[in-house]
């Protein structure tokens, strides 16, 4: 039973790292960034290549990132910026064109199988009576808390941070107050993508593989999270996620024959929603 | 002297905070009402607890004594409530002429098979015309609402008012954000319709205006009625020009 | 290629058109976001196929009960769009998606993964209507549907949603109901998507879970989208554009999917009202002149750029 909830926290990170980078996004340009699985996905296929090459989990972690923020940036200089004067609904479908082009683009680089993606870390596993924690396991919890509190510390102590947050209240009133919207978009972005990588390294290595279709799932349930967590709320975003990572794992350990697995996020969040249409923390705006 | 719009101890609580508290207010036929009172007095609360934006926690709204407490806010409008917004809310991407139908059609909207029937261009047009007349923009009829200018905006959100040939006409300050030159055609405008009949309670803060064109004030000051009565009594009132000068 | 090929084409073009006019009415007059209409496609495909072949319905009775399924579930959608709203209806529109798929595909009584299949071709006065009578009738209900929606943009209704999609407040307070037509909008959209469910469904007799997904959702607003939102004859040529694409691209083979993402980048990035819409760059160009403005106008999902 513990090892599920291990499990289930295991999963919750995960999908927290993913989806703070979309909610990070959200909260300042608006925008429905699906592509940002495309993101996720480069940097589990970057790390992949970088631990062929030199058997370093901190140079594939490195190069990951690395190799997303300028995914993140060319995205968001020469798709998103351009389109935020229009409908809401363009940049969606861009971003999507977009996901569809990589996805494609992945399968035709890197072949469109299974590639085993195997690191061993310097312990095997941690065991605690019935519950085990494998290596990969405790790097994912490690690396979750890393990546959320310095988050946590960039956003709150920072200037940098209190203009990203004047800038996810009111762009037009922060711009006007001095603030360098282009700046606080580049920061976000770097930081989104970033995780993004982290993320898709990490998931690449618990479940030994790196495929191009890795990245489907998660485009579309990491809104089911974000919304869930009140759209643009960080903190919102990571307990929704561990949330949702924990009741999946739950319901499919016991009650599997109910829904399927994937099914499970977006009815939580329906549900939810008609209860508070503002998501779980509502922001207040 | 009958009254066109009472409330009786009207109330508005968010949470805490006192919006509204017991507010008596009557509107006479055929007369200007304003209704003023320093920032954060309560008067566009007000408007929105009367025209059923919001549904008042405590007290009773009356038009021509029929009672509309709490009503959504569509039914209030046909029955006879037409209201402009303090920021102006116009149908931005449609053009002038439809903005107006979209109130002149509320007869048709009532069900949904009179909703599939054609608009009627050349039968409206003409009501629509007349309409944009009065208020002085006849000649923006054919042009998307967001190529007019705030001040011409703001006078087709009245006739859009207009159009669901109200008893009552409640504007929320007609001329905030309007220059000086926007006002001016904008009070001509206000005063024809008074010649016209038509009973209107506004609320606004250009003193020389309310003055001249008000024939009663009512003060508000943190939600409470202050005091009401002629422009010149009011204006002398101790109370309302502490109220004032504490804000 | 024989001549069969294109019949099918033809047919597929069809259903495309009618389910990118019907989001239309969702999202292009009411300003409502629905991400999920494929569900309402695949209501409207199941409800037949289990009509007729599960009941022993005949189509032409199955028809309009399967669209009245999708357009009571659509008006359900249309009561969670009262209280949710924005960009969280739009993703709730996206998970009502896959919801309504998973019931589909995890349910025995819809057949499972497996779908169902047996479905038959329909039946007027003893002739069975297939191939290129079913074309026929395709275009038919493409003409009904288009014929439909320009009744609506010029009825009182269509105003009515012209409102609620530019200024809610505004259109209360000039007296109209706005949950009432909001639900509205959403049954005859949903009811529409249906209708070309049920003609999916006969066309290709056999349907499965995986037909009614979000992508599918995903490929009707690029349609629209791509055609010009909130015109009839950019749904139209959005939907004939898109739908032809596939095809076009198939000397691409192996290189399909990289062509027709890049394709709605660009098409998004550069010319985002639409190739079709309100002045259109590609049109100009060949044309040398703009398209003329239809009532529709300008419009979108909700939340623009205010």
């Amino acid at each position: 039973m513990f090892q599920q909830l291990i499990n289930g926290i295991i999963t919750g990170s995960l999908y927290a790292l993913i989806a703070v980078g979309l909610t990070m996004v959200y909260g300042i340009l608006r925008i429905l960034h699906i592509a940002h699985a495309a993101v996720y996905v480069s940097g589990a296929y970057l790390g992949y290549v970088a631990y062929t090459y030199t058997q370093s989990l901190i140079l594939a972690l490195v190069f990951g990132a690395a190799g997303c923020i300028v995914l993140g940036w060319t995205i968001q200089r020469f798709l998103y910026t351009p389109l935020l004067k229009e409908e809401r609904i363009v940049p969606l479908i861009a971003s999507v064109g977009l996901y569809i082009f990589f996805e494609d683009l992945f399968r035709l680089l890197g072949g469109p199988y299974i590639r085993v993606f195997t690191v061993k870390l310097w312990f095997d596993k941690i065991t605690w009576g019935n519950t085990v924690i494998t290596s990969h396991q405790a790097l994912i919890l490690i690396m979750t808390v890393i990546c959320l509190v310095t988050i946590y510390l960039i956003i709150t102590y920072t200037r940098l941070g209190l203009a990203w947050q004047a800038t996810a209240q009111d762009m037009d009133t922060a711009k006007a107050m001095g603030v360098n919207i282009r700046q606080v978009v580049n920061l976000n972005f770097l930081i989104a993508s970033a995780i993004a990588a982290v993320a898709g390294v990490l998931t690449a290595i618990n479940y030994n593989s790196v495929l191009p279709t890795m990245g489907s799932v998660p485009a579309y349930k990491m809104f089911a999270i974000v919304v869930l967590g009140g759209m643009g709320s960080i903190p919102g975003t990571i307990a929704a996620g561990l949330i949702i990572g924990m009741a999946e794992t739950i319901m499919s350990a016991y009650f599997g024959f109910i829904m399927p697995r994937d099914a499970i996020a977006f009815s939580a969040m329906i549900l939810i929603l008609i209860f508070r249409p503002e998501g779980l923390f509502a922001r207040a705006r | 002297m009958s009254a066109i719009l009472q409330t009786e101890k009207l109330s508005k609580f968010f949470g805490g905070l006192r919006a509204l508290q017991n507010v008596d207010l009557e509107v006479r036929a055929h007369e200007i009402l304003g209704l003023i009172g320093p920032n954060g007095a309560g008067k566009t609360t007000f408007f929105n607890a009367v025209c059923g934006v919001y549904t008042p926690d405590r007290g009773k709204v009356f038009l021509e004594g029929k009672e509309i407490t709490g009503m959504p806010t569509h039914r209030i409008a046909r029955m006879g409530i037409g209201r402009t917004f303090q920021i102006v809310k116009p149908f931005m991407n449609i053009s002038v002429e439809r903005n107006i139908l979209a109130a002149l059609g509320k007869d048709r909207m009532k069900g949904v098979s009179p909703a599939l029937l054609g608009i009627g261009l050349e039968k409206s047009r003409e009501e629509v015309r007349r309409l944009l007349r009065l208020v002085g923009i006849e000649s923006s009829i054919a042009q998307p609402a967001r190529t007019l200018t705030l001040g011409h905006q703001k006078r087709m959100e009245i006739a859009r008012a207009l159009a669901l040939k109200p008893k009552l006409l409640m504007l929320d300050e007609p001329f905030a954000g309007l220059s000086q030159e926007e006002i001016r055609p904008l009070v001509q405008v206000i005063k024809s319709l008074k010649a016209e009949g038509i009973t209107i309670l506004l609320i606004e803060h250009n003193v020389p205006f309310v003055m001249e064109v008000c024939d009663r004030l009512v003060v508000l000051n943190f939600g409470e009625k202050l005091c009401e009565g002629p422009p010149q009594e009011v204006r002398n009132d101790r109370r309302v020009i502490e109220a004032y000068l504490g804000s | 290629m024989g001549f069969g090929y294109f019949i099918t084409i033809g047919i597929i073009v069809g259903i495309y058109i009618i389910l990118t006019l019907s989001l239309n009415i969702i999202s292009g007059y009411a300003g409502q976001a629905s991400l999920g209409h494929a569900a309402f496609f695949g209501i409207g495909a199941y409800a037949s196929a289990l009509l007729t072949l599960k009941l022993g319905l005949n189509f032409w009775v199955a028809l309009p009960l399967a669209m009245l399924a999708a357009g009571i579930i659509g008006a359900g959608v249309g009561i969670i769009s009262l209280r949710i709203k924005g960009d969280f209806l739009a993703v709730t529109t996206i998970g009502i998606n896959f919801v309504i798929v998973s019931v589909f595909e995890y349910s025995d009584f819809f057949g499972g993964a497996y779908g169902i299949s047996g479905i038959q071709y329909p039946e007027l006065f003893g002739l069975k209507i297939s191939k290129a009578y079913y074309l026929i009738l395709v275009f038919v209900f493409v003409f009904l549907t288009a014929l439909f929606c320009r009744l609506i943009s010029k009825s009182w209704l269509g105003l009515a949603l012209e409102t609620i999609r530019e200024n809610e407040d505004a259109a209360e307070a000039s007296g109209i109901n706005c949950k009432k037509f909001k639900i509205l909008a959403f049954a005859i959209g949903c009811a529409l998507a249906g209708l070309a469910g049920v003609l999916y469904a006969h066309f290709i007799r056999f349907i499965t879970p995986i037909d009614f997904a979000f992508p599918i959702s995903i490929t009707i607003v690029s349609m629209m989208v791509v055609g010009g939102i909130g015109t009839i004859r950019g749904g139209i040529l959005g939907a004939l554009f898109m739908a032809a694409l596939p095809e076009i691209l198939r000397p691409l083979a192996n290189y399909r999917l990289l062509f027709y993402g890049g394709l709605i980048v660009l098409i998004a990035r550069f010319q985002p009202q639409g190739l079709f819409g309100e002045n259109p760059f590609l049109f100009r160009k060949i044309f040398g002149r703009s398209l003329p403005i239809t009532q529709g106008d300008k419009s979108g999902m909700p939340g623009g750029r205010k």
